[in-house]
């Protein structure tokens, strides 16, 4: 590199440095402060660590490491004592995070592409250039860089930009204007903000609810007389102090709903309820929401850590905090002290003064009116302007200089007073007057709103003008007049609406909500504790269960033991019989046994011919990625089809124009249909093809197929645990019910053509003798159905010598699979696969042995209902059972009478949708604050969050112990309580959370996070009561109508 | 005032069920790699703060349901996306083929404006697996056959190429957003396109 160019290169550095500081010091302007993690700080820091790692001599010192500068920066802490302060912040933060190696500042000069991948990756980690971000923060890095530039000759090149004379003096006097700023950790509105996690979310909501209420959970039940607006006084107030604690710990961190214009730590207020002299820091903010301003101050016992001990003493503070609206305000007395930096006392429209507010020294105070004056416009402005105080005289001024008697190096301390005008709502009260024929001369000193609520607006501001114009005008009594006629129309009206809403809502309970729970209130006196062993021996009386309905009620109000839960689900799913008798209980399950056997020697037989076919496919794909790789672009067009795996219709579509072209025969049309309808033809490798044909000749019977037909089952049996090969060859039950009759004659006439069996069927699991027989067993029987084949030898054969058609049977008695009922089986068996290996793989029981059962019962239940087909969740669904009972058939027979019920909610039932609503009607009953809020959000109404829970039961949403407890309550409450309990248990997790849910307006997307985040962590027991009297009081409300 | 607002870009993430959607998104976000995800029911979603261009944007990425037939639930979280990410797993043909069918539904269900110019991104997962099924070639020719959308190779297991892959998702579905909020809004979001150019020419100095 030559000097010039290296020159250049000093120059763009420090260029950029320039521009970066110049980036920082515009954002502190225009937002009063800077945000420590803004992008404009990173890019400084960035430039900054350009600069020090240029010319760095890092041999010398001994740098190696890819953090170079901060190497550097522990090195000189030993001479330079603000680095030392620095070096120990930097050493502090990277040690909470052992896993962390200071790559904070990473060597940009050297790997820069390495640096980029890094960047991303530390994004929510600490952040980058650490230490140089650090000393910015504390105001230390002009310093330090100082330090460096004096001392540059021990540390850097001689050509480096610190070593340069004058470079290294611009960078470090550059930076002396960003080490003035504060910066800030608040986010700002312009700042974008994460939606906070659910554990942050708990966090926030148990710090602001601890004084008033212990756990969430034992917040009441929420009441219908919400719904009429006259919740009982005690609850509201209870909500009020919440929330209005809530909103202090909200406002530590931006929400949507406010802005936070101001925050300055450590101001000193004397809380009226303190009851103490001395002035106690806290935390000033200024809020901007969209009614009004608010100024809060938050003592900082309340801000800062709620450790153990404070908690006792924590909720006086809550009292000490204060909270002004701006628009009760109408003076502003600034103080101004040498000594302190400056005082605020707001007086509010009633003469009565707010606690002083003392401002640190450093401009605060002149930042918060400042902040105070933007937040005020449109509607309302300092009196006189903060900004051009003296702008009459002197116009020229306007705009550029603040007070100059705010200035805090002024000698001379001044006092000022502002008035805050509002002058929107000014206008708006002239019209009302207006409106209401008056013309007497409204003074502009009225502030409207005084002590008007934000809710109940029009009326109190109505009110509140009459008593404006008494005092103005003489003549008023009209105006009275006027407003009392309104005034008793609103109360008229109010009260019309308020009954008209509970007809509505008396009507909705009727219509939608009665057919949700059980008329009869079933007591749960002495069953809270369950189906417990002691119980069962009671009830279980010489292997007969007979009382139902405490069995029911047992578990529906305390779950059933552990142990026990092998024995009493069957009979809560249905499967057993109460009443029955244990040889009776016997004889079913040998029965179950034996049909689930049966069923899946079937399906086992259709799973061997489909791992061939996607072995075919697989091995197709791969010779076509080789012979792309070695031919370049050029593909065969055959292989290419072959690939598309449609292969089967278009062979069979090729089949049946083919042939109905050559041939004249009227027969011939209507067997190839069949043949196309009801025959598996395959894609082999080309010596199947010529093995096809030499055997074309050969005539072989069918007992020898079916001989193969056994051996096929038997080794693809390996996997089952209780093998059933003799049931293998009987089983020609599904054969026939897959086929319509007719085609099944028709089709053993074509046996002979469409049969071939595929010898490499897990080629190298099979004996030879198999293999041979099975060779054998591809034949041909009649003269027409050769020319299909050869047909079929046509379409492969012109196209691509080297693939080839085959025609395989794999089913016991030489039975045939549609192309349609294979593809349909193949593509389930493929999702099953998928889904059971992902099922649960964490939980204890699902061991590759027990992954297997888990298979097994899933094909039976497809393979019995194929056209319900696999659905991604059934397997969810069958995991429990499994666990419980560790037997396949037992498990396969309550599944089935699970499903019975669950299928409706997959996505070809419509119960999710009844869910959905009903879910709908029950909050908009019991929750109406809820039901606001969803209302509120269109797309909230949809219930989507809920999806999972309704699909599976909830078996997602718990741990393995819950959903036992769960789903055994759900099926006892069918009988005793309601038939969708389930959309109770929904509700009541709903409930649970709701002061987080309402508190942080969550919408469509957060509540869908928040329960996906929550998942697994809620308290099973809890929810469960909670959904157990929420059926109980709509049971109740029903019942009193 | 130079008020930034929030820029939120939401991405969705199609293809069939196992092809790694769910440990893309994890593995991009969490920076980790799970052999314990179960197959996703219902959708959820992550969201995470990117660099792009020098602007902070959020992603928020979801993940769905891989079954075909839970598509038609989907509508809600289609609606409003920005960029949509289509995956298959290059050790299985046929989830090659289903792209073109996942490319159909999303752009009937979120209908968007512009449905020749929507960004997609497609992504064939799994690399790190043996024997390969699709090559980069074919995923290529497809990707051009429709409006050249950018292609990666990515392995959510070793985190081959997943933050390159949805840095460009980041990107396109920005470009996608500004757009659309020019047609929209009085008041675009600038974006800083000098800071950009001079950045580069500083040898790497910036965050980005």
């Amino acid at each position: 590199m030559t000097s010039g160019q290296e020159n250049d290169y000093k120059a763009k550095l420090i260029a950029s440095v320039k521009k970066e500081v110049k980036q920082v010091m515009e954002e502190s302007v225009t937002k009063k402060f800077v945000h420590e993690e803004s992008g404009s700080v990173t890019s400084l820091c960035g430039a900054v660590e350009a600069c020090l790692s240029q010319g760095l001599r890092r041999r010398a010192l001994g740098l190696f490491k890819t953090s170079s500068t901060t190497a550097l920066l522990h090195k000189i802490a030993k001479h330079s004592p603000e680095a030392a302060l620095v070096s120990k912040k930097v050493i502090e933060l990277e040690n909470l995070d052992p896993n962390r190696r200071s790559s904070s500042s990473s060597d940009s000069t050297t790997k820069p592409t390495l640096m980029k991948n890094l960047s991303l990756q530390n994004v929510n980690l600490l952040p980058k250039y650490l230490w140089i971000r650090l000393a910015l923060f504390e105001k230390q890095l002009s310093r330090i860089i100082d330090y460096l530039v004096t001392n540059a000759g021990r540390y850097y090149d001689k050509d480096a930009l610190v070593a340069d004379p004058d470079y290294g003096s611009i960078l470090s006097s550059l930076l002396v204007g960003p080490c003035a700023l504060d910066y800030s950790r608040t986010k700002t509105a312009d700042h974008f903000w994460t939606d906070p996690p659910a554990d942050e979310l708990l966090q926030r909501h148990r710090i602001s609810s601890s004084h008033s209420t212990p756990p969430p959970v034992r917040r009441p039940i929420p009441n219908f007389r919400r719904s009429l607006n006259t919740s009982s006084d005690e609850s509201s107030n209870r909500c009020q102090t919440q929330h209005l604690a809530k909103d202090y710990v909200e406002s530590l961190h931006q929400n949507s709903r406010a802005t936070l214009l101001f925050g300055k730590n450590n101001v000193l207020v004397t809380p009226p309820k303190a009851g103490q002299t001395e002035p106690m820091p806290g935390y000033l903010s200024l809020h901007q929401s969209a009614n009004c301003l608010t100024i809060k101050w938050t003592p900082n016992q309340l801000m800062n850590g709620f450790t153990e001990s404070d908690v006792p003493d924590k909720n006086i503070y809550w009292d000490y905090a204060i909270q002004v609206r701006l628009d009760e305000v109408v003076y502003v007395h600034c103080h101004q002290d040498v000594e302190t930096g400056g005082t605020v006392i707001l007086v509010g429209q009633d003469g009565v003064q707010r606690p002083p507010i003392h401002f640190p020294r450093g401009g605060h105070m002149l930042a918060f009116l400042n902040c105070l004056e933007t937040g005020l416009l449109p509607r309302g402005r300092l009196d006189p302007p903060l900004w051009s105080q003296q702008s009459c005289s002197a116009r020229h001024h306007k705009r550029k200089r603040p007070l100059p008697s705010l200035v805090e190096n002024e000698d001379e301390p001044k006092d000022f007073v502002f008035r805050i005008v509002d002058s929107s709502n000014h206008k708006e009260i002239l019209k009302r007057h207006d409106l209401m024929n008056r013309n007497g001369h409204v003074t502009t000193k009225v502030r409207a709103q005084l002590g008007s609520s934000s809710t109940s607006s029009e009326s109190s501001t109505k009110s509140f003008s009459i008593e404006q114009s008494c005092t103005i005008n003489d003549g008023s009594n009209i105006c009275i007049q006027a407003v009392c006629d309104s005034m008793k129309r609103q109360i008229i009206s109010r009260a019309f609406y308020g009954w008209l809403a509970y007809c509505r809502h008396l009507s909705t309970v009727r219509t939608h909500l009665s057919g949700l729970v059980h008329g009869t209130i079933v007591s749960g006196e002495n069953a809270k504790d369950g189906l417990s062993e002691a119980k069962w021996a009671e009830l279980f009386v010489e292997g007969v269960l007979s009382d139902a309905e405490e069995v029911y009620k047992l578990t529906y109000y305390g779950g059933v033991a552990h142990a026990l839960r092998k024995e009493v689900w069957p009979y809560l799913l249905g499967h057993y019989k109460f009443g029955s008798s244990a040889a009776q209980r016997e004889e079913l399950s040998e029965l179950t046994k034996q049909a689930y056997e049966t069923t899946m020697s079937e399906w086992l037989a259709v799973e061997a011919i489909v791992k061939q076919r996607d072995k075919e496919t697989q091995a197709n794909a791969i010779a076509k990625l080789s012979s792309e790789s070695t031919s370049g672009e050029q593909v065969p067009p055959q292989i290419q089809r072959d690939l598309s795996n449609d292969v089967f219709e278009d062979i069979s579509d090729y089949e049946f124009d083919s042939n109905e072209d050559l041939t004249d025969n009227e027969d011939k049309p209507k067997k190839l249909k069949k043949t196309k309808q009801n025959t598996v033809i395959y894609e082999g490798s080309d010596e199947e093809k010529s093995k096809q044909n030499e055997t074309d000749a050969l005539p072989d019977t069918l007992p020898q197929q079916n001989n193969c037909e056994e051996e096929t089952v038997d080794l693809a049996n390996l996997r089952l645990t209780n093998p059933v090969l003799e049931e293998a060859s009987t089983s020609t039950t599904h054969t026939s019910r897959i086929m319509a009759e007719e085609d099944e004659v028709d089709l053993r006439k074509f046996v002979g053509n469409v049969i071939v069996t595929n010898p490499s069927v897990d080629m190298s699991n099979f004996p030879p003798e198999v293999q041979r027989k099975c060779s054998l067993g591809a034949l041909t029987e009649e003269g027409g159905s050769s020319l299909d084949t050869l047909d079929c030898i046509e379409t492969h054969g012109l196209a691509s010598p080297a693939r080839s058609a085959c025609v395989s049977p794999a089913s016991s008695n030489g039975g045939v699979y549609s192309t349609e009922l294979l593809e349909t089986f193949g593509l389930n068996l493929h999702r099953i696969e998928k889904d059971v290996q992902r099922c649960d793989r964490n939980y204890w029981y699902f061991t590759c042995e027990n992954l297997d059962k888990l298979r097994n019962v899933m094909c039976t239940y497809v393979w019995e209902h194929l056209d319900i087909g696999y659905m991604q969740g059934m397997c969810d669904l069958v995991a429990p059972l499994l666990v419980i009972f560790n037997d396949e058939s037992l498990t396969y027979a309550c599944f089935c009478h699970l499903m019975e019920r669950m299928v409706e909610n997959f996505p070809n039932g419509n119960a999710m949708d009844c869910h959905f609503a009903n879910m709908r009607s029950l909050i908009q009953i019991l929750d109406s604050e809820m039901y606001e809020l969803m209302h509120s959000h269109g797309d909230y109404t949809h219930f989507y969050f809920c999806y999972r829970w309704f699909l599976l039961d909830f078996k997602r949403e718990l741990v393995y112990n819950d959903v036992f407890s769960f789903w055994e309550v759900i099926w006892a409450a069918q009988q005793i309580a309601s038939s969708h309990f389930v959309l109770f248990l929904a509700l009541a997790l709903l409930e649970i959370y709701r002061d987080i849910i309402l508190s942080n307006s969550m919408d469509f997307t957060d509540i869908i996070k928040f329960f996906n985040e929550m998942a697994e962590r809620h308290e099973a027991q809890a929810v469960l009561r909670i959904a157990r009297e929420l059926v109980l009081q709509l049971q109740i409300l029903i019942e009193n109508k | 005032m130079a008020t930034r607002k929030k820029v939120l870009l939401k991405v969705i993430i199609l293809g069939d069920s196992g092809v790694g959607k769910t440990s893309l998104m994890n593995q991009y976000v969490n920076k980790k790699f799970s052999n314990q995800y179960k197959a996703t029911i219902g959708a959820d979603f992550l969201t995470k703060e990117v660099i792009v261009d020098d602007r902070i944007v959020t992603l928020q990425i979801w993940d769905t349901a891989g079954q075909e037939r839970f598509q038609s639930l989907g509508v809600a979280f289609y609606r409003g996306a920005d960029c949509c990410v289509l995956v298959f797993d290059v050790t299985a043909p046929n989830t090659f083929k289903s792209l073109d069918s996942w490319r159909d539904e999303f752009l009937i269900q979120a209908s968007p404006r512009e449905p020749a110019d929507f960004p997609f991104v497609l992504l064939g997962n799994k690399v790190d697996l043996e024997p390969r099924a699709i090559s980069t070639k074919r995923a290529q020719q497809w990707c051009q056959s429709k409006n050249n959308i950018p292609y990666f190779e990515t392995s959510a297991k070793e985190a081959l190429n997943v933050e390159q892959a949805f840095q460009s998702i980041a990107r396109n579905a920005l470009t996608q957003q500004s757009q659309s909020v020019d047609l929209y809004n009085e008041f675009p979001d600038q974006i800083k396109l000098t800071n950009t150019t001079n950045r580069n020419s500083n040898g790497d100095s910036c965050a980005c």
